[in-house]
């Protein structure tokens, strides 16, 4: 089903073809990518969808200047295309150009990498799939539910590349998910939504049985109704804990993006943004509390930011951004590492697709887990709330300024939990924020995105967070009614 | 990208659908070339071009939906899509909601390609880039994006349906920045020969020039001008909350159980013109439903939504044309191409009517606290400034908005003339809503804070 006809040969030639044609560098890489869809609203099938798509994306640095093009065609008229249109594209680069663009070291990488997985979630039957969320959506109906919706997604891709500086490897990643909305309306009331599209891993279906999503359906039914009728939060300072749900996106939005870059060297500036981590704060800016630690990591089994090399071609390791509350690192491609005088790339180079140009992504950014047990950081809150999950969330363009709000707030009184509230957001700036974090539970958990958004034309990235129970003193909560 | 028009794309899809193995069956092909060249430091640090296909074939067993996607254009593809789509059917459920297929239908010539557009290459990009650049004073730097795109889209169906459009966009921005602040400015067309590099470079200029000695403005109701992407990006909000027929029926619209009351102020009037020749639109959807001119809200009444061909047998209406990719966009219609009622006031005018406020460039990153009431929040940047007695009297640290978009359009008090933009989101792709909108002085609007200066 596919237009372009990949040969063993054939990214090896194009690198070859520029190579001859006087190019400093050059790259091949053929991505195939592959998702199934199943999903269900209101206790009927909503959509079964099955997706695929192949093509070929072709860089090149030719007089100091970067030319990108891409085609899902694979014709020798389309190859001559896409390695013309890439030349030209580097010397129209070249024309508007400061300096000649420079690459960290990488050795030469061959090899393979897989997805470990115990079943293949394209060979569970399609019947097998509905009937799950079947009875997904059974557990889901409510007295005030008005919607309900479900799905369960598998996602293969398998990717090669191929570089003029000798690198030639394979990579096969499949990802398995789920998606739960449960909206609950009644009259006189807010509409309540309880919902989670960020239930996926770097597994087989085990992963999806794992979720146990009818537990879980059941519990965001109760959420949502329980927040029809709740009360309106107080606005005040008041001692937030976080689930890892939910700081899993704190860390993203905070930490993960502000540490790109290619932000502080105002590559994104126009859309993106920039960043408050600038290199003459590395090492000195205090970030957060000493409690918070925050790794970059490409090596965590299951999560989404895994794999064995990037598409700079930089094999997966591990750095730290963020040591006992002060900032540290950055995460790098082979280019940006060079600009910025470091010694190697991190291996944050990543595309979406085959047709865009790999530019400096998350891998799986997480908050380092503490030593208290959840039970003992809840303990130690005698007034408080418990967010369980975003709802909206805004940051500025530095990621310096944020504001989120919750679609399920719990009441902690004397270390237990009872009822809810809401209407609870909170606005704050990011190293105050982090710093009234006074402890981190040990329950450390992985949660994977999908579709972390950046570049232009618009990429959608997988990334894996990872993040523990934590608790944060002090916050002043907004109160919407 | 070499157009291949509506032969060679028709062609295919009706040869595929004609012994098609399902009751009914549909196949929409969207073609895209986009190349985009990004700058920064006054500096071109990457440039991509990107040329796809994207196909989507639908096929109905019973009330049984199977949906294949490809980027294949052969029949023979083609054929193997319609034979998985139809298995997939067979392996589903009944869809009771299922509203059939479009019939064939008259649809209004496609109006947005621009062959000037089609032909411009990197070269063109890069020197429209290095115009920009030129315009820069000692200092001061520049940022953006140039984009040339071309697509090309075509539906065909079991019953007959056989549509095919073209389209092109060109779009040119530019933040300006010196060490303590920055200006933006940006120009989209469906003609590349619009945009006006010196013009762009110009106004970001000023601005950046002017954007020096911030001060932060405390949390408070503001008198306020909003400028042309600050008011698309509320739009999007109310589109993206408020202005789709699902979100009428499943309760979290705006309008809600209030269609034909008053909703906000008699100076805001809303409609959804893809037909509008200043836009960027093809003049049918992803179903083949000719795209109608929809009023959402006139004069401060709510008078209804979009649909796509669900939501309006759901809500017992006919499909408005707003069906969207679904892979892409929520189902139940969408309102893409919005045009706000503007007036005559000039920027001057806008500035001078304010005693004491702001004025806002544009948004980043927004989001809706509380969709129900087309709530955004976001905060300001590249061009926050304090306005006192109608002038422009100092910048302003970025500041936190706030506040439902009815609540705002309540208090429109001046109109100026409408323009082509986007909202942030849309500007790469990520939201997909342009607006002929124009700028606005509000009696108030929320500020919730302020970033550090």
């Amino acid at each position: 089903m596919y237009p372009v006809t990949i040969t063993p040969s054939l990214l090896s030639d194009l690198v070859s073809v520029a190579s001859a044609r006087g190019a400093g560098y050059a790259d091949a890489r053929t991505v195939e990518r592959e998702y199934e869809l199943v999903s269900v609203k209101d206790g009927a099938v909503e959509g079964v969808t099955r997706s695929a798509d192949r093509g070929i994306g072709f860089r090149v640095l030719h007089r100091g200047a970067w030319g990108f093009a891409s085609t899902d065609r694979s014709g020798e008229a389309a190859l001559r295309g896409l390695v013309d249109e890439a030349f030209r594209r580097a010397d129209a680069s070249a024309t508007v150009h400061r300096r000649e663009v420079k690459l960290a070291p990488v050795s030469p990488q061959r090899g393979e990498y897989r997805t470990k997985l115990r079943r293949d979630p394209f060979e569970v039957p399609l019947a097998e799939r509905i009937d799950h969320l079947r009875a997904v959506d059974a557990a889901s109906i409510g007295p005030n539910v008005k919607t309900r919706r479900s799905s369960i997604a598998a996602y293969r891709t398998r990717k090669h590349l191929v570089t003029s500086e000798g690198t030639d490897v394979s990579q096969e990643i499949i990802e398995s998910g789920a998606g739960l909305s449960v909206l609950a309306v009644k009259a006189g009331a807010k509409p309540a939504q309880r919902y989670d599209s960020r239930l996926v891993r770097q597994a087989g279906w085990e992963f999806v049985e794992h979720l146990d999503l009818v537990a879980r359906a059941k519990r965001y039914r109760g959420d949502a109704e329980a927040t029809l009728d709740a009360p309106l939060a107080t606005a005040k300072p008041t001692t937030l804990v976080f689930t890892p749900e939910f700081l899993a996106l704190l860390v993203h939005e905070s930490c993960g993006h502000p540490t790109e870059a290619d932000r502080l060297l105002e590559y994104e500036v126009a859309f993106a943004g920039t960043t408050f981590m600038w290199p003459n704060a590395r090492g000195t800016l205090r970030y957060g509390s000493r409690h918070v630690s925050m790794t970059a990591d490409a090596t965590i089994p299951g999560g989404m930011g895994t794999f064995g090399w990037d598409d700079d071609g930089v094999p997966a390791m591990r750095t730290k951004l963020v040591d006992k509350g002060i900032f540290v690192g950055y995460l790098t491609s082979r280019e940006t590492a060079a600009e910025l005088g470091l010694p190697v790339a991190i291996g944050s180079a990543r595309a979406e697709g085959w047709q865009h140009f790999p530019i400096v992504r998350m891998v799986n950014v997480s908050l380092d887990p503490g030593d208290v047990r959840y039970t003992e950081l809840l303990g130690g809150v005698e007034s408080g709330l418990l967010l369980e999950a975003p709802a909206s969330y805004s940051l500025d363009d530095k990621r310096q300024n944020f504001h989120f709000s919750t679609q399920s707030a719990r009441v902690i009184r004397n270390g237990a939990l009872e009822g809810y509230v809401r209407g609870v957001a909170f606005q704050s700036l990011t190293p105050d924020f982090w710093g009234r974090c006074d402890s981190v539970a040990d329950d450390w958990e992985l949660h994977g995105f999908l579709s972390c958004a950046k570049g232009e034309p618009l990429q959608l990235m997988r990334v894996g967070h990872g993040a523990a129970h934590a608790r944060f003193r002090d916050v002043p909560i907004e109160v919407q009614p | 990208m070499i157009l291949r028009g509506p032969d060679e794309l028709l062609s295919p899809l009706r040869e595929a659908l004609r012994d098609a193995p399902a009751d009914e069956a549909d196949i929409h092909l969207h073609r895209r070339r986009a190349a985009i060249t990004r700058y920064s430091h006054s500096s071109i640090h990457q440039n991509a071009l990107s040329d796809e296909t994207h196909v989507r074939v639908r096929a109905i067993v019973g009330r049984a939906v199977g949906v294949v996607e490809s980027n294949s254009l052969a029949v023979t593809d083609l054929r193997r899509s319609l034979a998985g789509a139809a298995e997939l059917a067979r392996a589903s459920r009944p869809d009771d909601g299922w509203p059939g297929l479009a019939d064939p239908e008259t649809v209004t010539k496609p109006h947005a390609f621009d062959e000037a557009t089609a032909t411009a290459g990197a070269a063109d990009q890069a020197a429209a880039i290095a115009h920009i650049c030129r315009g820069l004073r000692s200092g001061m730097r520049a940022a953006g994006t140039s984009q040339h795109e071309l697509t090309e889209d075509a539906v065909a169906n079991t019953r007959g349906v056989a549509l095919y459009a073209r389209g092109s966009l060109a779009y040119l921005r530019a933040l300006v920045q010196s060490d303590v602040g920055s200006g933006y400015a940006e120009d989209l067309a469906w003609r590349a020969g619009e945009l006006d590099p010196a013009g762009v470079a110009a106004r970001a200029v000023e601005k950046c020039a002017l954007d020096r000695d911030r001060s932060e403005l405390a949390p408070g109701d503001y008198e306020a001008v909003f400028e042309e992407l600050a008011v698309a990006e509320i739009l999007r909000i109310v589109s993206l909350t408020g202005l789709g027929g699902q979100s009428v029926k499943e309760g979290r619209s705006f309008m809600t159980g209030r269609i034909g009351e008053k909703v906000t102020g008699e100076a805001f009037t809303l409609v959804e013109d893809a037909l509008d020749p200043r836009t960027l639109a093809i003049p049918f959807d992803v179903e083949g439903t000719p795209k109608r001119r929809v009023t959402l809200v006139e004069r401060g009444v709510a008078k209804g939504p979009v649909y796509d061909r669900t939501s309006a047998k759901a809500m017992g209406t006919r499909s408005t044309g707003h069906a969207a990719d679904p892979s892409r966009y929520a189902t139940g219609g969408h309102a893409a191409n919005l045009t706000m009622a503007g007036g005559a006031a000039s920027r001057d005018e806008l500035v001078r009517a304010v005693c004491r406020g702001i004025l806002i460039t544009r948004f980043h990153y927004t989001n809706t606290p509380d969709p129900r009431a087309a709530t955004m929040t976001g905060t300001t940047r590249d061009g926050t400034f304090l306005i006192e007695d109608g002038k422009i009297t100092r910048a302003l640290a970025n500041v936190r908005y706030t506040m439902s978009a009815l609540e705002l359009f309540a208090g429109i008090e001046l109109l100026g003339a409408q323009r082509l933009a986007r909202d942030w989101w849309s500007s790469n792709g990520m939201g997909s809503v342009v607006c002929v909108v124009p700028p606005m002085k509000v009696r108030r609007a929320t500020i919730t804070g302020s970033s550090p200066r």
